[in-house]
């Protein structure tokens, strides 16, 4: 069997991306959907040991909070279920712990983010911790969730009927996501979501392309895009593999 | 107390933004909007998470 | 991925795929469905009604003549194919 699949860039960046695929079943659009979700694992900080805390805030609620740091994701095969790399953060106050604070042990493993306020502390309060990141997925914990709002549509053929009649007045229609226009691509945000601003006085028709999707996908910092996009097919993949050598047995 | 480190609703990470907004629509005069679009937060899930939010870090360290 | 027969006839094969979930189950069904011997193919996950059952049982029908066990492999072959399609295409995007 052959698959001809087609992948058209809307959007591109880094952290932010959409993408057109042509070709794909609704199954197969979701399983992607999913396993960039719930599957592509990233680093995290998981346990903390604290030296010294003597901010208002108490040990689990900070250790939350560093949890949730996003953490730079080394590339596949440096590390595996299990790893940990360790990361230390040594504040004094006055002033604010910031995630940019967190020294970690592992060039690979950094935070993504340096902004990130951890907490304030007043005079003579400090903060002195040990924290070990390990590598999961996003369905045993949300902050390993690498792909943050990955979602799909179906992309939209808008075709011009004909004109409004005479004496109609024109109301809105409103589509959202990208919209194909004799084949050529257009996010809806180009015309405010609004048909009857693209094709005033006439009469259009919005019909879903089968099979064609336009994914949205951010990720929170840990990996870019492609990546994320890329590892979620090689989870799926690496689970056929499995299965077609498991029942060969 | 100290603002979520992350969306609650879809994850993204919105702390970051949250001593720029303070400063410019809670404390300065400017739109909560207009900033919100600049800093790049999109989605009213997020936010609402700095439009919300109130620092208690001050109201509570007396107590400490 | 743990698996186990459940039910086995010539044309019939039920089999529990263990530590999968809707992710996997549903590509794969619907992989098996494009599958010409294949008759049927469905999955469930039901927690409760089997007893506190919750890795997903596969259940396949096949054509006669055709063993389901060598259909699964060609499904699961077929999922292979797929991903490695689009992975070409997405990197030919990028």
């Amino acid at each position: 069997m052959t698959e001809e699949y087609d992948v058209e860039f809307v959007e591109t960046g880094d952290r932010k991306a959409r993408f057109l695929v042509r070709g794909v079943t609704p199954a197969f659009a979701n399983g992607l959907r999913r396993a960039m979700v719930a599957d592509v694992p990233t680093m995290a900080i998981d346990e903390v040991r604290f030296i010294e805390n003597s901010s208002v805030m108490f040990d689990e609620q900070l250790a939350l909070r560093l949890g949730l740091v996003p953490l730079t994701t080394p590339p596949e095969g440096e590390f595996v279920d299990g790893d940990t790399v360790t990361l230390s953060i040594d504040v004094e106050g006055p002033g604010t712990a910031y995630s940019g604070d967190l020294v970690s042990s592992d060039s690979l493993v950094q935070p993504a983010e340096d902004n990130v306020p951890i907490i304030d502390l007043k005079d003579d309060q400090r903060l002195e911790a040990e924290a070990d990141a390990l590598i999961e997925r996003g369905k045993d914990h949300a902050k390993h969730q690498g792909g943050v709002a990955v979602g799909y549509r179906h992309l939209q053929r808008v075709e011009v009927e004909g004109d409004l009649p005479e004496f109609e007045d024109e109301r809105s229609q409103i589509v959202r996501g990208v919209i194909e226009d004799d084949g050529e691509l257009v996010p809806t945000s180009e015309f405010d979501d609004d048909l009857s601003n693209r094709y005033p006085g006439k009469e259009v028709s919005v019909e879903d392309v089968p099979n064609a999707f336009v994914f949205h996908v951010e990720t929170d910092g840990s990996f870019t895009v492609d990546e994320l996009v890329t590892r979620a097919v090689e989870s799926l993949e690496a689970r056929a593999t499995e299965l077609e050598e498991a029942v060969q047995l | 107390m100290m603002v979520p480190v992350r969306c609650f609703t879809c994850g993204n990470v919105v702390a970051e933004h949250w001593e720029e907004f303070d400063e410019r629509a809670n404390d300065g005069d400017e739109d909560p909007e207009a900033v919100l679009d600049e800093l790049g937060v999109e989605r009213y899930c997020c936010r609402r998470m700095l439009v919300s939010h109130r620092d208690l870090v001050d109201v509570v360290s007396p107590y400490q | 991925m743990e698996l186990r027969v459940t039910e086995r006839t010539e044309t019939e094969l039920s089999i529990e795929i263990g530590g999968e979930d809707h992710t996997f189950m549903n590509v794969l069904k619907g992989t098996l469905l494009e599958h010409e011997d294949i008759a049927a193919a469905t999955y469930d996950v039901n927690p409760e009604q089997s007893g506190g059952q919750t890795e997903p049982i596969l259940t396949i029908k096949t054509e006669p003549g055709v063993d389901p066990i060598d259909a699964l492999e060609e499904g699961a072959g077929n999922i292979r194919d797929k991903t490695t399609a689009f992975r070409n295409a997405f990197e030919a995007a990028v």
